[in-house]
């Protein structure tokens, strides 16, 4: 793949406080129609990668661009770039399942008609046809998972930043998901997806980025990736056990 | 710890949070204003005490004033969603817990019904229609707020929600029935067994339905409203973040918002309508301008229909202003592209909106008293929509230069 990237991730450092950064030096690109896998044990950094590239932490050092956008430079043109679908939903309470599709719609500016059309088949593809006026307060946790993921594919950016999207959802949203992911890849679209199920993503995902400490230790393809941890062949949560046992 | 002193500690710990900002209540510019249109209410209701119109309807009166501060109960039992883990071993316990929430719940409610009580007392006596003497009026209305009480606290434990918004109906019509016996039967003896009977018909009807023992979800949303209420009502005075405010589904007003344009810069107008729909906030501006459309019908033909008027537009213009703290550290501030300086825009145009249609129906009791009445009637009626509208006018422009400023350093 020789396009333009979709995401570059450049020499990133950042964190909480800038004594004590989180991530250290991290460099990675999703090119169109790439869905990547960021995987990491608890604490590796993950979720605060993804901030930054939402834009919700300020890098020490190093930065984000987004088809060639800064946020800093662009911050509507970049924001309108990518969806996000975070680990825990966040959801209005005063809104419905309906009105939630609807002002993501807005707020991506999707036409009325493909909004319509794309909320139709998300409603029914994650069987939510029957909560769709139902305030979101008054919905499961899975649930409000579904909401925050038709949210995301309602909007149909080039990017979309899906951090933990299996917690809560019953296995066949979990399927529901995967297909439609494998669909928006196919449309074009790139997705950095973190998730702890090797197993699931590791059929899924085109190449994986494996951080450990707030540090890249390994990426690329599962070929890739077995050869970096010496154990080619072997699935995923082997060598990922491999890598990080051997950083330890 | 022992469950009561964990109560207190949470009390303490939620008014420590309150305690810092009121000093900035009294130094902001509404605390001010209150207190002139106390006074200027002392001076207007001394004069009415003097000359009292004659066919003056005390008993509604007395019935729409101690009405709703008699029914209406709340508690405060800072109980936390983390208690259904770890208080719920503890269940049986919770009477300890819960106790000085329901006291502290009649208590100060019932500071304030004496209040109004006492100071309408006068009205009510100089009109010759009161029968008993003002400690059996405080009696009464004792037993009457504890039996609301007792009410609303059964109605929390009540397992379905159609239930409790039931129960709730029947409480309201209970307590106001009983009110309005104790107003207008001559015999205070009929009125009493007449209460007696009606208490005893609710207090049996409350057991019928099925109940939790101790409602964890219904405290626990209770109380994230409750708190919230006291931080909006703060937000009148200091600038404060007014979240997790209760969500009313108002399926009657559903549409409202489907047919903002659809466009990018108005995604933000679609959830901001969408939320004011549904907020506490309406229920409030409903009710607000519903009194003040009550008090303006009684004093429409004088300057004071038209101060009064002014009166009721800046406090409702005052409770909507804390729009703008809705949404503020929101999903859609981070995650959803909404262009920059949308937000306090569209904030300000919600605003003048609903204020400036609250100005047009606020005036109508002001119009029928001028076309039934003099020449000067009519005159205090246009000068009050006059000043109505220079009043929008003000307030807009003052939250559109404040705000501003404030997005700007934020």
């Amino acid at each position: 793949m020789n396009e333009t990237p979709v995401l570059q991730v450049e020499e990133l450092s950042g964190g909480y406080s800038l004594g004590r950064p989180v991530l250290h030096d991290i460099q990675f690109e999703v090119q169109p129609g790439e869905m990547v896998g960021l995987i990491g044990l608890n604490g590796a950094g993950k979720s605060t990668t993804m901030k930054h590239i939402l834009g919700l932490m300020t890098p020490h050092r190093g930065g984000v661009v987004i088809q060639g956008r800064t946020r800093s430079e662009e911050p509507e043109a970049y924001q309108s770039s990518l969806a996000f679908v975070p680990e825990s939903p966040l959801l209005y309470e005063e809104l419905t399942v309906r009105e939630h599709l609807e002002f993501a719609a807005r707020a991506y500016n999707v036409e009325q008609k493909d909004y319509e059309e794309r909320s139709k088949r998300l409603l029914k593809l994650f069987h939510m046809e029957e909560k769709a006026d139902s305030l979101s307060m008054h919905l499961s946790k899975g649930m409000k998972q579904k909401v925050m993921i038709m949210c995301a594919f309602v909007a149909r950016p080039p990017l979309y930043i899906i951090d933990e999207p299996f917690l809560g959802l019953d296995p066949l949203g979990i399927r529901s998901l995967l297909d439609f992911m494998l669909e928006m890849k196919e449309s074009g679209s790139s997705i950095l997806l973190s998730s702890h199920i090797l197993s699931t993503i590791e059929n899924y995902c085109d190449r994986f980025i494996v951080l450990h400490k707030g540090r890249v230790i390994a990426q690329g393809t599962l070929n890739e990736i077995g050869e970096q941890a010496g154990t080619p062949g072997a699935a995923l949560e082997d060598m990922f056990y491999d890598l990080v046992k051997g950083g330890e | 710890m022992e469950l009561r002193t964990l109560r207190s500690r949470r009390k303490s710990s939620f008014w420590g949070q309150i305690i810092p900002y009121l000093p900035y209540v009294f130094q902001s510019g509404v605390a001010v204003v209150l207190l002139i249109l106390c006074i200027v209410f002392s001076a207007w209701y001394t004069s009415f005490l003097q000359a009292l119109p004659p066919d003056l309807p005390i008993r509604w009166i007395m019935l729409l004033l101690l009405g709703p501060l008699t029914v209406y109960s709340g508690f405060r039992t800072y109980v936390q969603p983390a208690d259904v883990i770890f208080l719920l071993p503890q269940e049986s316990k919770m009477k300890q817990y819960l106790s000085p929430a329901y006291f502290s719940g009649v208590i100060y409610k019932l500071l304030g019904l004496y209040l109004v009580t006492i100071v309408a007392w006068p009205m009510y006596i100089r009109t010759g229609e009161a029968t008993v003497p003002l400690w059996a009026m405080l009696l009464v209305l004792l037993l009457l707020k504890v039996l609301s009480a007792y009410g609303a606290w059964q109605e929390l434990r009540i397992a379905t929600s159609r239930a409790r918004n039931g129960y709730r109906l029947l409480r309201w019509c209970f307590i106001l029935l009983m009110l309005a016996a104790w107003i207008w039967l001559p015999d205070w003896w009929k009125s009493l067994l007449f209460m007696l009977l009606l208490s005893a018909n609710y207090i049996l009807a409350l057991r019928f339905p099925m109940k939790h023992a101790v409602p964890w979800d219904s405290l626990i949303a209770n109380e994230k409203a409750g708190a919230a209420r006291t931080m909006m009502i703060l937000g009148w005075f200091v600038e404060i973040p007014a979240e997790g405010q209760k969500v009313v589904r108002r399926r009657w007003l559903s549409m409202a918002g489907n047919r903002i344009p659809w466009k990018q810069g108005t995604s933000y107008r679609y959830l901001l309508t969408k939320t004011f729909v549904r907020s506490e906030l309406l229920g409030i501006i409903t009710r607000l301008g519903l009194l003040g459309m009550l008090v303006l019908y009684w004093t429409g033909d004088s300057w004071l229909g038209a101060a009064v008027y002014v009166f009721f537009l800046f406090m409702i213009g005052t409770q909507l202003s804390t729009l703008r703290y809705v949404h503020r550290d929101s999903p859609a501030a981070s995650y959803y592209p909404i262009m920059q300086g949308v937000r306090i825009k569209e904030v300000i145009r919600l605003i003048t909106r609903m204020l400036l249609i609250l100005a047009v129906i606020l005036w109508l009791p002001l119009l029928e008293a001028s076309a039934a009445g003099s020449e000067s009637a009519l005159l205090f009626s246009i000068g009050g929509l006059a000043a109505g509208l220079l009043l929008v006018l003000v307030l807009r422009s003052n939250w559109n230069r404040k705000w501003s400023e404030l997005e700007e350093d934020e």
